[in-house]
């Protein structure tokens, strides 16, 4: 199976070539176009229970889709988001995703929900965090493009920028500044970070682009 | 003592990433901070000169211009607007540049900001131009819309008003309807912005274009807005 | 009619350098930049080709397609035309046959060009839900596309099965098919991809490599409501 991160940075989406045998677990409505030799079958997304509360706490679509072919064939997967997209070859660890990055993984890599307590979710990051796990690779995506970095001790993220983060990344809800300067400036809450590990950023939200669309009306 | 910066992931999705010394300031436009290091203070606040030339901004413009400082160590602050695009910078050298008013997101010491609005007559505040004036010596960063297209303008250009970015104050300006190139009262429900309004340039100087604009994508997103419940 | 695409390839734009008495017509709310040397007029018909007029009344429910006739006065006119969304832009020559256009996608097209926007092949509500229309181009001359993301070719030869939100034209030598992906509705409604369309035969497809739609539903929810 050849796979093909296409028209990085800011289109970026995914050309499978898929042989005979090969198979790759994508999101649900990934598919922007394929041979008609590649068939899919649908599943839930991280088994029954997880699918629910993934939807549910996640926002994350209630199915996936594995693709496979009897003969060879190729697929396009796309994410719903104008940005990057990363692969990430895990090696039994843990990686937590935003909801909506998830786009694609080998069908060994397991999908699911572990609980990420109240700082999370009055940040708005979720109650439930989303996270990818085992032996292979996943692909996720972003909105704009995608800045990585090792944190050391403390970091302040807009939450609306954290696409993912490392387990060994601890989150913390923070005011941005004062409480005066925190409504005023716009900046309202904030994520601290702790590290040691590793983190993603997006250089775009959506909130930063709703914010900015409902200026206009 | 001039900024430290470096404007990443150009040019779609740029990222404005700035290295504060220790006493250092840079002001930013509202929500505009992704990320930063917890050496980095943030006051909310308004500006001196902002408030000298409010009385034509029209409602809903905001008015607060965000100070982030280091003042016991350095820190780096990055700085992304709201929608995909690309950042520039200017140095500003005691001359003086005309921002849209949508493009500003940060400037250092040094630059004084003040407001101006130039309008079609007949038309309402909030189309036309919603103009910031920066002045004075210092590091000014604007962000656009798409790309951003310089042009060298020798009396020649037309500019719808919706993807004007910056200008030089060498150039001569005036903000007009384009009978011909908007729809008039044809199809109005239909459209947000189209009335035609552009800018005419004259004279010798500097144009920052922008290949995108809001008023399609208004347009573009409006079938996916929730629906207003009727009361 | 000189064209560059500036900007690739995420915020493309085109820069037309026109003669005296060149035309090209555009999508109202295309231009960006121009000279000062041009006369401009807005129709709803285009010069040579009738029933356009009639296609444009039968979509007045919401559907947007008027056009600027752009005509140079003055030699060596320059125009500066974009679309609504992020992507790109390509310059397609039409020879013979006809080019299929989704309707968002169009962006302009030279006087040798017939669009006929009352194209009702695909059927109107393709786009999950969201009501689309389609441009057939005819004739000999240029035609400028636009995406919402990437555009990628696929020479078809045999089939293909392509997302509806994804199809930015295609060349009307090819058959298509609205339907269902996979076997049963349910697999289908179930899977996320609803309506597909399968093309056979043999032909260019213009594919996007993003989804207005989906983009859309993600953020339109957070945008304030819109009057009943």
């Amino acid at each position: 199976m050849q796979i093909e991160i296409r028209n990085r940075p800011s289109f970026a989406n995914l050309l499978v070539r898929l042989l005979k045998g090969d198979r790759i677990v994508a999101e649900s409505n990934a598919m922007a176009s394929m041979s008609s030799s590649i068939t899919l079958r649908t599943m839930w997304n991280g088994g029954f229970l997880g699918a629910i509360l993934r939807k549910i706490f996640g926002g994350e679509s209630l199915f996936v889709n594995e693709f496979t072919t009897a003969s060879s064939g190729e697929l396009v997967l796309t994410q719903p988001l104008p940005g990057d997209i990363e692969c990430i070859e895990l090696k039994g660890q843990t990686l937590y995703l935003q909801a909506g990055a998830f786009l694609a993984c080998d069908p060994t890599i397991r999908l699911g929900v572990s609980f990420a307590g109240l700082s999370s979710w009055i940040g708005r990051e979720g109650l439930f965090r989303l996270y990818v796990r085992g032996y292979g690779r996943v692909w996720f995506g972003a909105y704009g493009g995608i800045i990585v970095k090792d944190i050391q001790g403390e970091y302040v993220v807009d939450s609306g920028h954290l696409v993912a983060y490392e387990p060994s990344i601890q989150l913390r809800l923070s005011l941005a500044g004062s409480f005066f300067s925190s409504i005023f400036s716009g900046e309202g809450l904030v994520m601290r970070l702790r590290g040691p590990g590793r983190i993603y950023m997006q250089t775009r939200s959506l909130d930063g682009l709703a914010s900015w669309v409902n200026s206009h009306l | 003592m001039a900024l430290e910066f470096d404007i990443m992931q150009r040019p779609d999705f740029s990222l404005l990433s700035v290295k504060l010394a220790k006493g250092q300031h840079v002001f930013a436009e509202p929500a505009a901070m992704a990320s930063m290091d917890t050496s980095i203070e943030l006051k909310a606040g308004f500006r001196g000169g902002l408030l000298g030339s409010v009385g034509r901004m029209f409602a809903g413009e905001s008015l607060i211009v965000n100070t982030f400082s280091a003042p016991t160590t350095g820190g780096e602050v990055m700085f992304a607007p709201g929608p995909a695009g690309d950042i520039l910078h200017y140095a500003l050298q005691g001359g003086r540049i005309m921002l849209q008013r949508g493009a500003y997101l940060a400037n250092s010491e040094g630059v004084e900001l003040s407001a101006k609005w130039e309008g079609a007559r007949g038309f309402f505040a909030g189309q036309g131009l919603v103009l910031l004036q920066a002045q004075g010596t210092g590091d000014l960063f604007f962000n656009a819309y798409g790309a951003v297209l310089e042009f060298d303008v020798k009396d020649d250009l037309i500019v719808d008003t919706g993807y004007v970015v910056a200008f030089e104050e060498t150039l001569r300006y005036e903000v007009t309807v384009l009978p011909g190139l908007g729809l008039g009262s044809k199809a109005k429900a239909f459209f947000f912005g189209g009335e035609g309004l552009v800018v005419r340039f004259f004279g010798q100087g500097k144009v920052w274009v922008q290949t995108r604009t809001v008023h399609p994508f208004l347009s573009f997103i409006h079938p996916y807005r929730p629906k207003k419940k009727d009361s | 009619m000189q064209a560059e695409i500036q900007a690739r390839p995420s915020a493309s734009v085109a820069k037309l350098t026109l003669d005296t008495g060149e035309m090209v017509v555009c999508e109202v709310g295309s231009m960006i930049a121009m000279s000062t040397g041009f006369h401009v007029a807005t129709t709803a018909r285009q010069k040579g080709s009738s029933g356009l007029w009639a296609g444009v009344k039968r979509m007045m429910s919401g559907e947007n397609f008027f056009l600027n006739q752009f005509t140079a006065q003055r030699p060596q006119q320059t125009l500066l035309i974009g679309p609504g969304v992020a992507g790109d832009v390509i310059h397609h020559q039409l020879h013979a046959g006809s080019l299929i256009v989704q309707g968002s996608s169009w962006l302009a097209s030279g006087p040798g060009v017939t669009i006929d926007a009352t194209f009702a092949g695909l059927g109107k509500a393709l786009f999950s839900g969201e009501s689309v229309f389609w441009v057939k181009c005819t004739g000999h001359g240029d035609v400028f596309l636009n995406s919402f993301g990437a555009i990628y070719e696929v020479e078809v030869d045999g089939t293909h099965i392509v997302d509806t939100g994804h199809i930015v034209a295609f060349e009307d030598t090819l058959d298509f098919r609205v339907g269902k992906l996979g076997d049963s509705w349910i697999g289908s409604f179930l899977s996320g991809e609803g309506l597909v369309c399968h093309f056979s035969g043999q032909g260019k497809l213009y594919c996007q490599s993003h989804n207005p739609p989906s983009f859309g539903q993600l953020l339109g929810p957070m945008l304030k409501p819109r009057p009943a």
